[in-house]
């Protein structure tokens, strides 16, 4: 939208310093036959947006007998805000989800980078790793979910691996245990989501050019030295795009986790995805849900401008 | 120490053969040039030295060190690649900065060796621009000062200048050269430019489809050389050779050339290797050397090049093609018949067959 009025402007603008009136016509052109499309994205995203916005300033719920355009009438100000900061449920949902971030992204983060080292030089058995390592990430989350679900019970396969180990009978309640139900959640998402970091990571990985990397040998760095001098910051961009990727995608998580723990035992694994999803289904304000989903996606735009910032800034330095 | 014995070197690539049996002595201190057309085997070689390739067969020495399974990054060669190879992320000081710093050196030590570096390079002024942005003939010194910095005995460069404009080739063929003189290292030197070998090398190695073809200083080379092949690639134009049959004449051995006639005499020197010749023989002089006689070959005109300093005649055609190259111009124009005779002192022959040259006592 704001690309389309910026050629515009400056198709007027040429106008005005005399040159020929062509730019400013095809400029005119581009919006007319860009307008279907235009109109379409208003309405899948403008839209809706909007309609949350003006929910969020309501007590509107789908009970209560009016319809949502109508909401107006249930009007009350900041109320569902206020009730927002106030809401205890919400703040350790949000700091689950926050501390979930804050494990699973960098361990898929560390694990990805020493798999794509590791790919891009040649060893035997390559591919088929390869197409091993890969094959969580084609697993769908919800199968994923029940998948762990049964790895995890106190008479499952992990349990039953664990006391081969130890040599004595093991019975952790794993989905049970406020503690070790968050650890087991963590878990299945770091095991479905490090192929993809790693597939990034591997991408960028086999972009550092081999000529610069026999340079640095040349001149005596050892391998760890070429990785830190070359090779980390070669993949700095994608490095960004990567982390934004999971980031984003983290803190929404719901599939897996719903279907291992549905959020408990309690609350002990209720992440912002899933309070929602329980507000929105049970308790049906959806006055509420809107505030809350829109000051999420207030804090994911945040992210997500930092790391588009940030990739910007890359590309300029290493064009 | 820093001298390089390369013995009986072989390099294969699965059935291709890029290196057959190669054996050179480069002596401490020397510049040796490896020239050759692409894919002669040159890169190959210099890539064996610096260790990023493993030879089939045959040793690698340094001085008296077998390399063989020496690492690149132990072999402490400097290293020049044709693309640099710029670390384009850093300024022109990280990249300078590069080797010491790898190696541990102190800031202050950093800081005095890069000065001085980017002072002979001329880089001083650019030390803080992002090396992605700088012009090719920059990268190629800021290539050359990276590998510079590090004082290695053994200086390594894959066609540094293949990719800068002529006049800057011109500048850094002096100044490369100077380097060298005021370091004192051994130098290995890829081209396929006969002009960069002869001014700048110590001796040349000449190379064809992976066989050494000759070795010799630049004079060498160009006088004397060893086969065909040298007589053609070293020059330019490569020298004129005419194909024909040694005949008995009454003022001496001379080369029956068919339609174009009869050489003068050859060379008494040359005689016992040419009498002993059996079949085809090619008669050899550089155009260079060509003079305009009355008596010699008479060739019809087919073109003239006029170039300021020099003017090259096109004499004849196929098979009996000679060029002769005059000073600034001569009077000579298409269609018109020139006698041509080389002086006898600069007669070469070879053997048609095995492309050999015949030389006295060879």
């Amino acid at each position: 939208m704001s690309a389309v009025t910026a050629t515009i402007s400056k198709g007027k603008m040429d106008a005005a310093t005399g040159k020929p009136a062509q730019r400013d016509e095809g400029a005119r052109l581009g919006f007319r036959l860009t307008l279907p499309a235009q109109i379409l994205v208003l309405f899948i995203s403008a839209f809706p947006l909007l309609m949350q916005l003006y929910i969020s300033v309501t007590d509107w719920s789908p009970l209560s007998g009016v319809g949502w355009w109508n909401a107006w009438e249930m009007w009350n100000g900041f109320a569902n805000y206020t009730d927002l900061a106030a809401d205890t449920r919400f703040w350790s949902a949000l700091k689950r989800t926050a501390v979930v971030m804050l494990v699973c992204v960098p361990a898929e983060f560390l694990l990805g980078l020493a798999l794509a080292t590791l790919f891009a030089d040649d060893f035997p058995g390559k591919r088929i790793f390869y197409s091993i390592l890969l094959m969580p990430m084609m697993v769908v989350p919800a199968v994923a979910g029940y998948m762990f679900f049964m790895l995890f019970q106190s008479g499952g396969p992990v349990n039953d691996i664990l006391s081969r180990i130890i040599g004595a009978p093991v019975t952790i309640a794993w989905l049970s245990d406020p503690n070790l139900a968050l650890i087991a959640v963590m878990i299945a998402d770091i095991w479905q989501w490090t192929p993809l970091m790693f597939l990034v990571l591997l991408a960028g990985r086999v972009g550092v050019p081999e000529d610069q990397m026999k340079a640095a040998t040349l001149l005596g760095a050892n391998a760890w030295q070429r990785f830190t001098t070359i090779v980390l910051p070669k993949m700095k961009t994608i490095i960004v795009i990567a982390l934004a990727i999971r980031v984003i995608e983290n803190f929404k998580i719901f599939d897996t986790l719903y279907i291992m723990t549905g959020g408990g035992p309690g609350v002990a694994t209720e992440t912002i995805s899933v309070y929602i999803y329980k507000v929105t289904t049970q308790d049906l304000i959806w006055g509420y849900v809107a505030a809350i989903a829109l000051a999420i996606l207030i804090v994911l735009s945040i992210v997500a401008v930092y790391a588009m910032k940030r990739m910007a800034k890359t590309r300029e330095m290493t064009a | 120490m820093s001298a390089i014995h390369l013995k009986n070197l072989v390099k294969k690539f699965g059935d291709f053969t890029a290196l057959k049996t190669m054996d050179l002595e480069i002596a401490d201190g020397e510049f040796m040039a490896l020239l050759g057309p692409s894919g002669c085997g040159k890169s190959t070689t210099m890539n064996m030295i610096a260790g990023m390739e493993e030879p089939t067969g045959g040793k690698i020495l340094f001085g008296e060190r077998d390399m063989a399974g020496v690492p690149m990054g132990r072999r402490g060669v400097g290293f020049v690649f044709q693309n640099y190879a710029i670390f384009t992320h850093m300024t022109v000081r990280q990249n300078l900065a590069y080797g010491p710093r790898m190696r541990g050196a102190g800031k202050a030590e950093i800081d005095r060796r890069v000065g001085a570096i980017a002072k002979m390079l001329q880089l001083s002024p650019l030390l803080d621009r992002k090396a992605d942005r700088l012009s090719v003939n920059i990268l190629q010194r800021v290539a050359i000062g990276r590998s510079a910095i590090m004082e290695r005995a053994i200086f390594l460069l894959d066609e540094p200048l293949s990719n800068v404009d002529a006049a800057f080739r011109a500048v850094m063929r002096t100044e490369l050269k100077q380097l060298q003189r005021q370091f004192k290292q051994t130098m290995v030197y890829v081209t396929h430019d006969q002009l960069e070998a002869m001014t700048m090398a110590d001796r040349i190695a000449v190379m064809d489809h992976g066989v050494l073809q000759q070795v010799g200083t630049p004079l060498e080379v160009y006088n004397n050389p060893a086969n065909v092949f040298v007589a053609r690639f070293i020059g330019a134009p490569g020298m004129n050779l005419l194909k024909g049959r040694p005949a008995e004449s009454d003022r001496g051995l001379v080369i029956d050339l068919g339609p174009l006639g009869v050489t003068p005499p050859l060379p008494e020197q040359l005689v016992p290797a040419v009498r002993a010749a059996r079949g085809e023989v090619l008669y050899g002089f550089r155009p260079e050397q060509v003079t305009l006689a009355a008596r010699g070959l008479s060739i019809l005109v087919s073109f003239v090049e006029r170039i300021g300093a020099r003017t090259i005649v096109h004499l004849g055609e196929g098979e009996s093609a000679v060029k002769a190259v005059f000073e600034n111009d001569v009077g000579l124009s298409i269609g018109e018949t020139a006698i041509v005779a080389p002086p006898a002192s600069s007669v070469r022959v070879f053997d048609a067959a095995s492309g050999l040259a015949l030389r006295a006592g060879g």
